[in-house]
């Protein structure tokens, strides 16, 4: 404190303060203290000059003053006097608008000064103050600028602020809480963000604001997140197309940008860039289309390289640039359109889209029945396949990858599919399941008992497990697989699996090739480059490396063997041995044979390092057939001391090793036949004749499970050993029972057929799916594989429906019976004036007499011949019954005047208990009863002309979900089933007409007719949940069910379209355009009209 | 024993009931329909032949037309002389579905100011003595079977009801009729008073190394190419009944040996003859392709 302080100025200034409350003194109190030292004298006066006016200002000055004082010091530790001055005087200025702006502005200047310089002052607090609009929410959200602006001030400059603030300002427009919460979040969302997306990430929230300001709060919350979805150098681009878009498509334009985010993390983040400037490309032309672009990546990039996908892109532009909605629709792949180009472009093959192909393709190469299936369906089953990627049969079903793309064509990622079916169709054609023990007399003599004759089983603990299995095998009611028993011969089973492994692929491909020269450049392509990726083999122990060279012999590729030259001789055995498979006429006993001969030498090799100096690769002749076939120089150690002797010089010291597996070989995929045998023989499919299939507890199956290699648990599931054994154990026998339970449904179904449906009741079938494309008309195109069809068997009620519908129109029947007895064709019809028939035309021959003799006859066309007409119909009728069928129908003579009871209370009662007697008799008659009565007469009329015809109903909720009801199919024989289904025809669900249509022509389809009919009975409209692009849509509905229709007529099918929804001109008019439809105006007709039309079609 | 009626044309004409086979043909006996065919012959019973198409079954009529001997009794010039043993003539119809009775027996036809009776083939056939083969007979009216029935019994008798007239049978004379139980719907089945009139011979598809022969013979293509086929066709026959309704014919085989014999490479060869004639559904087309590349390296 120094003298030249004028101490009068102090005081008066804590005079002046004195009028207000005691907290602003205080406050000048403590800032004076710091002020003071730091002040020149005339400094302090101004300074003690200004906090009075502040103070004075207006009404809540005083508080704007206190924060004046609050701030002062620590501004002035970081500016002079001078500059704070101008400084304040920014906030003097607010103080005009408020002081309560000018209290926050003061408040926050301490922490802002560090990034702003005094002649930002100005802008910082113009900025604040155009968020005031003199409210008081205003005020306080202008007040909230300033109290986060030091949060905020370290990650955005302040020119970008302005962007900020826009866009705070715009949301307040509309609420001031979103408003404020944004401003909140505003420094939490921005420190998250790298320093140069944040102002992009502020213009597109601007939009947001400005396009969808609803969405704000969660742009700020899932925004950053979303963003780091995108390649770091991409988002400020991708914010900026999304800004574009938000533009065009306003609400819709924030959740594209999260959902197309969602979409880019997807994919790899290389082709972002690439991505992005296709979707800006898009986005001039629709920018609902740039998003659902990026939307669709993930599953374009999935079969597509980037360079594919600006192709397939130029051509959506292309279809976009004729039609905007075809446009959309072809990037969100939602049209047939944009599926094919991708297809086309595409080198990838799946599965689901040739499986049909290489099922009939493998069925005529087996001549059995088949089936493909991706390989993840055997593995789900878990019942020991584990591999999702390979092939692999179990026996009556190939499994295959669910895609290849291997190679840069379709053609040659076929040729794969080829290979790897042909290679499992071979195992089933070339018999590699049908190892039979007993055909085996070398390895199991008549009179064996379980020893191991001449087996190398040195451990005599291994040979008596092994002995004790097979006679366990002679006990009644064990059952065996003939592939255990061989197995059971070795005592390390993986081994012998191994080598029978490429004994018989060995086997199996070498008649592949023979037999199917076509595949065999393919094949030698996949063989060659499964050897490519064989590891080397200098590192592997002795046995392990034979194995290996015994692998690679097997594809054809003897020159890659490789061996140490010392120990040559050694070699040429096993490879004479694997040699000898590839005879023509081999079977699979002459590979468990060559495997047992192949286990006898391995089995010798200790399994130990090989310290060579002779590596060398081997030439085809080491596997040459010998002068003389003669087995006995096969046995190992015949003659010489024994192989173990001749490799032990080289191996100097190394300890014996595991034996491992060698790698797949992936064309060959797995191969389980110890497992197949048992899944054939569980599910009594066993080559001897219809044995029944044998039970088996989990006991004996535990133990097969144990012992076998084919299984390794551990892999199967991730639990302890005994719960995932049991596991595996259910899975088994939950598939076989399934198997055994279908034959049985399948057993039914026939007994069907032949029977005429007598018997019992009908075991309820699965509904069977089927797909169906949609017209999207505003696409102008189809929406592929759109639809889920249902179909199922309708449900079964009691003849007595039937019968009692016929009784009740007696009359009708008999009628409509008479008038369809005319329509029944004349077998023949005379065709005159032939000149050659069979027999003569009476008329023309008096004619042709006459005129003779009259003296100019010429005219010798004197026959007739009778030509076959047959009538050849076939007719689906479709009906509705869907919800709006249950309306009751109004009957308007029901409705009695009032003076017809003469205002006599007791006429007028009496009449009503007779109505409600009535009506508790016969309740009134809603459409769908009608429609069943149409259809009941109808039948009765069919069934006397003898037409094909079917009865179908179709309902459903969503494009998933079309039920499609069987009441009686095209070639089904008419009977009580039929009356019984009829009974519970009930109204369900929705109305979507399309694909009920589209199935009915499939159905058509598969009938042998000359005329084809398909009669549509309806009560209304078609509309469905998700039938059009929104709820109120309907001309989507219509225009598909039209595209239906004009299907059906494409098909050569007369499509006929009959409702009874008395508004149905117009729509109709619509629907059938050129084709035939009617109205009928009395629903109650209905069960007369239908037969008259039906009539009138087809006579 | 043919004759020509004219001398030098550039075709051949035979009156029906004359024609006969002048080389044999080539059949490949598949099991003892031989026999089985020469032992109803012999016995006068009628035979019916069941098979798929092109499987064989004309030519082995032809065959035994051929192989079948007995004395000729032909008149020239107003005399009788008995020549050689000669084979069986082979009238041979093919039925389809407006043939009437009146086409097998014979009809009245206008000649200026007479009406001319003419013979049908049936009738020629009977008095000719001679083998007649109605091809393919559900196809044919049912009137006709009132003209089977009398002439495949005991009887043999053919009843010409314009002229009044009964005609029995000439020895020799054996009625043959064939049909596919494959294809034709249930309506066009045989009736069991008709089948069971005759003894029947099943013909299918003769197996692989057989088929490979005829294929050789016929064709000319080379033996391996032969054999090919025949596999090929083993394995498209596996598709019977599941999207074929048949399978590939012998005869589209030995089409396909020629084109090949030809030049024509196989696969190409094998899509022209065989997979386009069988099927027009893309799909199943596409499958048998797949099996031809398969076994056709080109």
């Amino acid at each position: 404190m120094t003298d030249a302080t004028p101490n009068s100025t102090i005081e008066e200034a804590r005079e002046g303060l004195r009028q207000f409350p005691p907290a602003l003194g205080q406050e000048f109190e403590s800032a004076l203290e710091q002020v003071q030292p730091v002040l020149e004298p005339d400094e302090l006066a101004q300074w003690l000059r200004e906090g009075l006016d502040i103070a004075r200002h207006s009404l809540r000055s005083w508080e704007a003053a206190s924060e004046y004082y609050r701030a002062s010091a620590s501004v002035l530790e970081q500016i002079t006097y001078e500059r704070m001055r101008d400084w304040c005087a920014v906030g003097i200025e607010l103080m005009e608008t408020s002081p309560a702006l000018s209290g926050a502005l003061f408040r926050a200047s301490p922490q802002v000064l560090p990034h702003l310089s005094v002649s930002q002052a100005d802008d910082w607090a113009a900025q604040g103050k155009s968020l005031y609009k003199g409210t008081w929410k205003s005020g306080s959200l202008s007040a909230q600028y300033f109290d986060v602006s030091p949060q905020i001030l370290p990650h955005l400059p302040l020119s970008q602020m302005r962007l900020l603030v826009d866009l705070i300002d715009s949301l307040a427009s509309h609420s001031y809480e979103l408003a404020s919460a944004c401003l909140g979040m505003a420094p939490g969302v921005l420190s998250q963000l790298d320093r140069s997306d944040r102002a992009p990430f502020l213009e597109f929230g601007g939009i947001v604001a400005h396009t969808a300001w609803v969405d704000a709060r969660v742009y700020f919350e899932r925004g950053p997140g979303a963003l780091r979805q995108v390649s770091e150098q991409q988002r400020p681009r991708y914010l900026s197309l999304s800004g574009q878009v938000a533009t065009q498509v306003g609400r819709l334009g924030h959740p594209y940008f999260i959902e197309a985010a969602q979409a880019l993390s997807e994919v790899d983040k290389e082709i972002h860039e690439g991505l992005l400037e296709l979707a800006e490309q898009l986005a001039e032309h629709s920018g609902d289309a740039a998003m659902e672009f990026i939307k669709s990546s993930p599953r374009v990039a999935d079969r597509l390289g980037i360079d594919d996908i600006a192709r397939w892109q130029a051509f959506g532009l292309n279809v976009l640039q004729q039609s905007r909605d075809g446009g959309e629709a072809f990037f969100r792949l939602e049209s047939a359109r944009g599926e094919e180009v991708m297809e086309a472009l595409s080198s990838r093959v799946d599965l689901d889209r040739v499986s049909e192909l290489i099922r009939m393709y493998c069925k005529a190469l087996t001549g059995v029945d088949v089936g493909v299936k991706a390989s993840e369906e055997l593995t789900a089953k878990g019942v020991g396949w584990v591999d999702e990627s390979s092939p692999t049969t179990e026996g009556t079903t190939i499994y295959l990858p669910e895609n290849v793309e291997r190679y840069p064509t379709k053609d040659e990622n076929f040729a794969v599919y080829k290979v790897f079916a042909t290679h499992q169709a071979g195992r089933l054609e070339f018999g590699s399941f049908d190892y039979q023990a007993a055909a085996d007399p070398a390895l199991f003599p008549a009179s064996e008992n379980g020893s191991s004759n001449g087996q190398p089983d040195q451990g005599g603990q291994a040979g008596s497990h092994g002995s004790a299995l097979v006679s366990v095998q002679e006990d009644e009611g064990e059952i065996h697989t003939d592939m255990e028993r061989f197995f059971d011969q070795f005592e390390d089973r993986r081994l012998a699996h191994d080598l029978f492994t490429i004994v018989e692929d060995t086997r199996i491909d070498t008649i592949v090739k023979r037999e199917y020269a076509g595949v065999r450049r393919a094949f030698s392509r996949l063989q060659q480059a499964a050897i490519d990726r064989r590891r080397p083999i200098e590192d592997m122990p002795a046995r392990q490396a034979m194995v290996e060279n015994l692998l690679r012999a097997s594809l054809d590729e003897v020159g890659r063997i490789r061996w140490p030259g010392e120990l040559a001789e050694e070699l040429r055995t096993p490879l004479r041995i694997l040699n000898r498979i590839r005879q023509d006429g081999a079977t699979v006993q002459d590979s468990a044979a060559a495997t047992a001969l192949l286990y006898n030498w391995l089995s010798q090799i200790p399994n130990m390092e090989m310290d060579s100096e002779d590596w060398s690769d081997f030439e085809q002749e080491m596997s040459g057939e010998p002068e003389a076939g003669d087995d006995s120089d096969m046995m190992p150690g015949s003659g010489s001391s024994g192989l173990e002797e001749s490799f032990m010089p080289f191996m100097p010291g190394s300890e014996e090793q595991p034996y491992d597996s060698p790698d797949p070989v992936d064309f060959r995929g797995d191969f389980k036949p110890e497992l197949v045998q048992l899944l054939m023989k569980l599910k009594g499919e066993t080559g001897s004749g219809d044995a029944p299939p044998i039970p088996l507890t989990k006991e004996q199956l535990q133990e097969l499970l144990e012992k076998s290699v084919e299984i390794s648990i551990n892999e199967l599931m991730d639990m302890d050993l005994a719960e995932s054994s049991g596991m595996f154990l259910d899975n088994l026998l939950k598939e076989v029972n399934q198997i055994q339970g279908e034959r049985q449904e399948g057993q039914q179904a026939m007994g069907d057929d032949s029977t005429g449906a007598e018997d019992g009741a009908e075991l309820p079938v699965e509904a069977q799916s089927f797909y169906y494309d949609e017209w999207d008309f505003r696409a102008a195109d189809y929406k592929p594989r759109w639809c889920r069809v249902q179909e199922q068997r309708g449900e079964s009620g009691t003849t007595n429906y039937y019968t009692e519908t016929l009784h009740e129109h007696t009359q009708l029947v008999q009628e409509t019976r008479k008038q369809f007895e005319m329509l029944r064709p004349e077998m023949f019809r005379k065709m005159k004036r032939l000149t050659d028939g069979e027999d003569y035309d009476l008329d023309a021959v008096i004619e042709w007499y006459t005129e003779k003799i009259a003296g100019g006859a010429s005219e010798t066309k004197l026959f007739y011949r009778r030509n076959k007409v047959d009538r050849d119909v076939a007719v689906a009728f479709l009906l509705d019954v869907s919800a709006s069928t249950d309306e009751e129908i109004q009957k308007h003579h029901d409705q009695r005047q009032d003076d017809q009871f003469d205002d006599d209370p007791r006429k007028y009662l009496s009449w009503w208990a007779q109505r409600r007697a009535e009506a508790a008799r016969h309740p009134g008659k809603r459409i769908i009863d009608l429609e069943k009565e149409a259809v009941v007469l109808l039948i009765e009329a069919l069934e006397t002309i003898g037409d094909k015809y079917g009865v179908y109903g179709f309902s459903g909720y969503g494009r998933d979900n079309v039920e499609f009801f069987v009441y009686k199919d095209m070639d089904e024989p008419f009977g009580d089933r039929i009356k019984e289904r009829i009974d519970k025809i009930a109204p369900v669900r929705s109305t979507r007409m399309g694909p009920a249509i589209r199935h009915c022509i499939w159905k058509l389809q598969n009938t042998d007719a000359k005329v084809k009919i398909l009669i549509l009975l309806s009560d209304g409209r078609p509309q469905d949940h998700g039938y059009g692009r929104d709820r109120t849509e309907k001309e989507y509905a219509i225009h598909d069910t039209k595209m239906a229709l004009t299907e059906a007529r494409r098909e050569g099918m007369v499509p006929f379209a009959l409702t009874v929804d008395r508004a149905g001109h117009d729509y109709l008019k619509q629907m059938c355009q050129d084709m035939a439809y009617e109205v009928v105006a009395d629903i109650e007709s209905l069960p007369r009209r239908l037969p008259a039309l039906y009539r009138r079609l087809t006579g | 024993m043919t004759t020509a009626t004219e001398p030098i044309t550039e075709y051949r004409s035979w009156a029906v009931e004359e024609f006969r086979l002048e080389e044999e043909p080539y059949y490949v006996p598949v099991a003892d329909e031989v026999e089985v065919f020469e032992a109803a012959w012999n016995n006068k019973i009628p035979v019916l032949l069941k098979g798929p198409t092109g499987c064989g079954k004309t030519r082995f009529v032809e065959y035994m037309a051929y192989h079948l001997n007995r004395p000729l009794a032909v008149v020239r010039d107003g005399k009788t002389e008995i020549e050689a043993e000669s084979n069986l003539p082979l009238v041979t119809v093919a039925c389809h579905e407006d043939l009437t009775a009146s086409d097998l027996v014979g009809r009245y036809l206008l000649e200026g100011n007479e009406t001319v009776w003419i013979d049908g083939p049936l009738t020629r056939a009977v008095k000719a003595g001679a083998i007649c083969y109605l091809d393919e007979v559900v196809e044919a009216r049912k009137d006709t079977t009132v003209l089977i029935h009398p002439l495949t019994d005991h009887r043999r008798i053919l009843p010409v009801e314009k002229k009044s007239q009964l005609l029995q049978a000439r020895d020799g004379f054996l009625l043959v009729i064939s049909f596919n139980p494959g294809y034709q719907s249930a309506l066009k089945d045989l009736k069991q008073s008709t089948r069971q009139r005759f003894v029947a011979v099943e013909f299918d598809y003769p197996p692989r190394e057989t088929e490979a022969e005829i294929v050789q013979h016929e064709s000319g293509c080379s033996a391996d190419v032969a054999l090919n086929l025949a596999k090929m066709a083993e394995k498209i026959r596996n598709l019977r009944e599941h999207g074929l309704a048949e399978g590939a014919s012998t005869r589209l085989l030995i089409y396909a040996g020629r084109m090949i014999a030809q030049g024509v490479t196989p696969r190409r060869a094998c899509q022209v003859s065989i997979v386009w004639p069988l099927t027009d559904d893309g799909e199943v087309q596409r499958s048998i392709e797949e099996v031809v590349s398969s076994i056709f390296e080109d």
